[in-house]
């Protein structure tokens, strides 16, 4: 964030605000440096009956940039849970979902700094003051806090810090709290923001719809907890050591390269650990299939082995092999595509009952969610764990800013857990139960891919806000949800049917493997789609990721008739005129039909019903098939409102098809990229008929009331 | 007499009263497509020159429902005060069935036919429809106790550990929930039953006099009124388990229509069986007691 007066604040709310492209043309950003800039020493106690957390965080911190630095920002997430005038808080009143959000009386939540110097000793605490920044203004937010410096740190100076904190853990309003004797900890510890040399720190508040952004950090955290629990954490277990009287033990936890750490801890969770393997996961064929698609080496996709560590609930026991089952997936299909998983373990959480913490992402770490009754053809929880553990990739590993640009992580994961699911499970069932009770084992839902439900909610909010608006400053929750997850894939989706499955496969392994350990901006992954595929593709990326516009091509019109052999009217025919009467033209048809001679006129119109234009090199294609089964295939590059094309051939026209490869997924319309000459009804009697028989069922059900 | 005899005439009257059938699946059949003609309507103007049209319901993809709900989400009040309206409509409409049901029933061995079926209909609408509003009263009572006896779920369910808890909880509710309905709408049967067994006008006073007669049979009425609803579930089984073998292709929609209208005419053959159940209980015990002075 800008530490710089109001009416910058302001013009940097009014360009995310209009959605103006963010082009390296104004700036150049220096190249990141490789390595952790950070290094945290957390010691933490539970306190299990006051729901406490005592901490002393050691923070040895790095200044990367060419500025000198005179302050340092920090994120105080749980004080967004203090009372309601906090930014998360003060949005969920706004969005009509408070009620649901507030805890019952003793369960809020906040973080309070007791001790905060140098190393020398320098006391910096009298100089904290709570930062609001971000707009619309939430005064009384006390999410982000700045402390000064006695003097500036130089770049390539390290700055040491220590900081005691006490921390009330939340009865959960969102992601992390404690329900009975069960917690999950996340965004626990005050941790820097993220300086950006010439920009200043980028510190944004908590807010409703806003996840996370930090440094690459180098964590080893001690936790002392009851003895009687469990703990899973971010990075490998190193050592887990009882207390002399034996009521506590402290585990210690290390890992490098990661940008944030979270922790769970319950007495009743089942621990489970399995190995994958990649000599038994992966083989032979699949790295050579893979290698000629991709033009690698073969080498470069080798997997390691991975530890994967469960934490489960008991009463979700006999789903022990189905987790493991889909995170293998992950592990594979993650790491063949888009590079190998660069961390020893991942730790896979089914979440205490009623943390609300399930279906969340942390480095090394993510929480997936379950239900003691899940049909097998249900893809739940695997959808979830997929996704969760994408996130390891996908904000992960490529560190985008969460709060800024939501879909670089959302958007990009949803596009490739959709393609993981396919690849290793196929389509997925509707899930529907009733109280509890899955309907699914009475009933036959329909079957869906991911992508197909994806572009319901893409075309719906495709004028709602552009994909890359900030996400706090999205008109609604559900455009946040849509924008970012799902229009964001579905147009991804849409980019790989139009540069085919290998390009687009190498533009997602070279932006993964490139930016890893690195904070991406969109405006990076459009270079590396231009790179990669060796076209210009911004205004793929102007038109729908930073437009609200919504993309609809269409057949608006098909006729097709027969050619007359003669016209009606007067005529030069040998410097003399010649009239010719509708006998005439009768005359002609007959002798035509003898002759067995027909042609028929095809008249095609196409329109552009939206706003949104194809460019570049791109086309729609038009296919016209004709009764006696001949095609004809044109393009058009869909730049004007409407373009017409003429067909004269022997056969009447059947029907009229606008990109027949659905290429242009995102299209709103499908049923208009089509035209037939004549009407059916078989498929809306079908229909009909299905709807027809609930509105009996509807009817049956209110006569039970008379 | 016993429930097991009464049930058994009731099944020999409902099997001689099966022209009802004949009657009712196409009254029903007719409401339900004046209700669903403009969908059709709706979906013929968006598919039926669409390639998109031929793909509905075949299993292939569901691509179709995004743009149906992308294209009629601004018709959707419409769309459901269309249904609604129609719904309220049916609900004084199924008052005048149900007269027609009742009064064959107690024609005793009169054939069900055209003029006897919807002469009953007519004959009984207006006391059945006094017996609706009655009913108000009893479903408002209904909705203030099933609401009292909620509360002990709820606390249950508040202090739970596990998701077992809050499951059984819900169902054990859901389960209080429907029992108290069963007794509220077997209350007001037996009310509409005593009607025409009397050819009464009196509605109120019909409605306290069986205060009286259930509440010394309460639970053996009861029995016979749950022993149809176990019944009207097996169907329901059975035609869920049947629908899920029938192929989603080819003939497999059609084969799926049929078999969905034939578990409807069962459908509608339990409820003629309810009021027949109903009208033997009522009878059995009103001769019984009249013999016993």
């Amino acid at each position: 964030m800008k530490r710089a007066a109001w009416p910058s604040v302001i013009a940097l709310g009014m360009a995310l605000l209009l959605a103006a492209p963010l082009r390296a043309t104004q700036e150049t950003r220096p190249p990141e440096e490789p390595g952790s800039p950070v290094r945290y020493q957390i010691d933490v106690a539970l306190d299990d009956a006051g729901k406490i957390l005592r901490g002393r965080e050691e923070i040895v911190w790095r200044n990367t940039s060419r500025d000198e630095i005179p302050d340092m920002w920090f994120h105080l997430y749980w004080n967004a849970f203090k009372n309601e005038r906090s930014a998360m808080l003060e949005e969920s009143r706004e969005d009509g979902s408070l009620g649901r959000s507030l805890p019952e009386e003793g369960g809020w939540g906040y973080v309070d700094i007791t001790r905060l110097t140098q190393a020398d000793g320098t006391d910096l605490l009298p100089t904290l003051e709570f930062m609001t920044a971000d707009l619309p203004l939430h005064s009384q937010d006390r999410t982000v806090a700045r402390v000064l410096f006695p003097a500036a740190v130089k770049p390539g100076e390290e700055v040491r810090l220590l900081v005691e904190f006490e921390a009330k853990i939340p009865r959960t309003i969102a992601r992390s709290g404690y329900y009975q004797d069960s917690y999950f900890i996340a965004q626990w510890f005050p941790k820097p923001g993220v300086y950006e040399e010439g920009r200043g720190w980028n510190c944004h508040q908590y807010h409703q719809n806003s996840e996370f952004f930090a440094d690459f950090a180098d964590f080893n955290v001690r936790i002392t907890v009851p003895s009687d629990f469990v703990v899973g954490a971010s990075g490998k277990q190193m050592s887990a050591v009882s207390a002399a009287d034996g009521k506590t033990v402290t585990y210690t936890f290390e890992q490098a390269r990661i940008h944030d750490f979270a922790w769970t801890a319950d007495p009743d969770y089942l621990k489970v650990e399995r190995d994958f393997l990649a000599g038994q996961e992966v083989t032979a064929e699949e790295y050579a299939g893979l290698a000629a698609k991709l033009g690698i080496p073969e080498e470069e996709l080798k997997l390691p082995d991975v530890k994967m560590i469960l934490l489960i609930k008991p009463e979700h026991k006999a789903q022990i092999e189905r987790h493991f089952k889909a995170l293998r997936a992950g592990l594979k299909y993650y790491g063949l595509w888009f590079g190998p998983y660069p961390y020893e373990t991942v730790t896979m959480v089914d979440p205490p009952f009623r943390t609300g913490s399930g279906g969340m992402e942390y480095p090394t770490l993510f929480t997936a969610g379950t239900g003691v009754l899940r049909d097998k053809k249900v893809l739940s929880p695997e959808g979830v764990i997929i996704h969760e553990f994408g996130h390891g990739y996908w904000y992960g590993l490529v560190a985008n800013n969460e709060f800024e640009e939501a879909w670089l992580d959302e958007g990009i994961n949803t596009y490739s857990t959709g393609r993981v699911q396919a690849k290793a499970y196929g389509p997925g069932m509707f899930s529907a139960s009733l109280f509890g009770w899955p309907l699914t084992r009475l009933i036959h839902f329909p079957v869906y891919f991911d992508f197909e439900l994806d572009r319901l909610a893409a075309i719906m909010i495709a004028e709602r806000d552009p994909v890359t608006t900030a996400s706090w400053l999205f008109s609604s929750r559900m455009s946040y949800a849509m924008n970012v997850y799902m229009r964001a894939s579905t147009c991804l989706n849409t980019l790989e049917r139009y540069l085919g499955e290998a390009t687009m496969l190498r533009v997602m392994r070279a932006f993964q493997m490139r930016f890893r350990f690195r904070h991406p901006r969109t405006q990076d992954f459009i270079e590396v789609v231009n790179e990669v595929s060796g076209q210009n593709l911004t205004w793929f990326f102007e038109e729908l990721f930073f437009a609200a516009q919504n993309f609809d091509y269409g057949v608006s019109k098909l006729v097709s008739q027969k050619k007359r052999g003669r016209d009606l009217g007067v005529f030069e025919v040998d410097g003399k005129k010649q009239e010719v009467k509708p006998e005439d033209v009768e005359r002609q048809e007959k002798q035509d039909k003898e002759k067995g001679e027909k042609a028929y006129i095809t008249e095609v119109t196409l329109r552009r019903f939206g706003e949104a234009r194809l460019g570049g090199q791109a086309r729609v294609k038009l296919r016209v098939v004709f009764e006696d089964g001949n095609e004809e295939v044109r393009e058009w590059d869909g730049l004007d409102r409407w373009e017409s094309f003429r067909f004269e051939t022997p056969a009447r026209a059947k029907f009229a098809q606008l990109d027949p490869d659905l290429v242009w997924l995102i299209d709103s319309d499908l049923a208009n990229n089509s035209l037939k000459l004549k009407p059916g009804r078989g498929g809306v009697t079908r229909l009909t008929a299905r709807f027809l028989f609930w509105v009996q069922n509807h009817l049956h059900l209110l006569s039970a009331l008379i | 007499m016993p429930i097991v005899k009464i049930f058994g005439q009731s099944l020999r009257t409902t099997a001689r009263k099966a022209r009802l059938l004949a009657f009712l699946w196409p009254t029903y059949f007719l409401f339900a497509i004046l209700i669903s003609a403009p969908f059709y309507f709706l979906f013929q103007s968006h598919f039926s020159r669409s390639l998109m049209g031929e793909k509905l319901l075949t299993g292939m993809d569901i691509l179709w429902l995004g743009d149906l709900v992308y294209r009629y989400q601004e018709s959707t009040p419409l769309l459901l005060g269309w249904v609604l309206g129609t719904s309220l409509l049916f609900l004084v409409f199924a008052a005048f069935l149900n007269g027609g049901i009742i009064g064959r029933i107690a024609a005793g061995e009169e054939r069900v036919t055209f003029p006897g079926f919807f002469g009953d209909c007519g004959r009984y609408f207006g006391r059945f429809f006094r017996v609706f509003l009655v009913s108000l009263a009893g479903y408002f009572l209904l909705a203030v106790v099933g609401r009292i006896a909620s509360v002990p779920f709820r606390l249950w369910s508040k202090g739970a550990s596990t998701e077992w808890t809050t499951l059984a909880s819900s169902s054990l509710r859901l389960l209080v929930f429907l029992l108290l309905f069963s007794i509220v709408r077997m209350f007001f049967d037996y009310v509409k039953v005593a009607l025409v067994s009397d050819d009464s006008r009196q509605v109120l006073r019909t409605t306290l006099r069986n205060f009286g007669f259930l509440g010394k049979r309460f639970f053996s009425a009861w029995s016979l009124f749950l022993l149809v609803g176990l019944i009207f579930i097996l169907i329901t089984l059975v035609y869920l388990t049947i629908a899920k073998m029938l192929p989603k292709t080819g003939i497999g929609p059609l084969l799926l229509f049929l078999w969905q209208q034939v578990y409807f005419l069962a459908r509608l053959w339990t409820c003629v069986l309810f009021f027949a159940t109903e009208y033997h209980f009522l009878k059995a015990h009103r001769t019984a007691s009249q013999s016993n002075l």
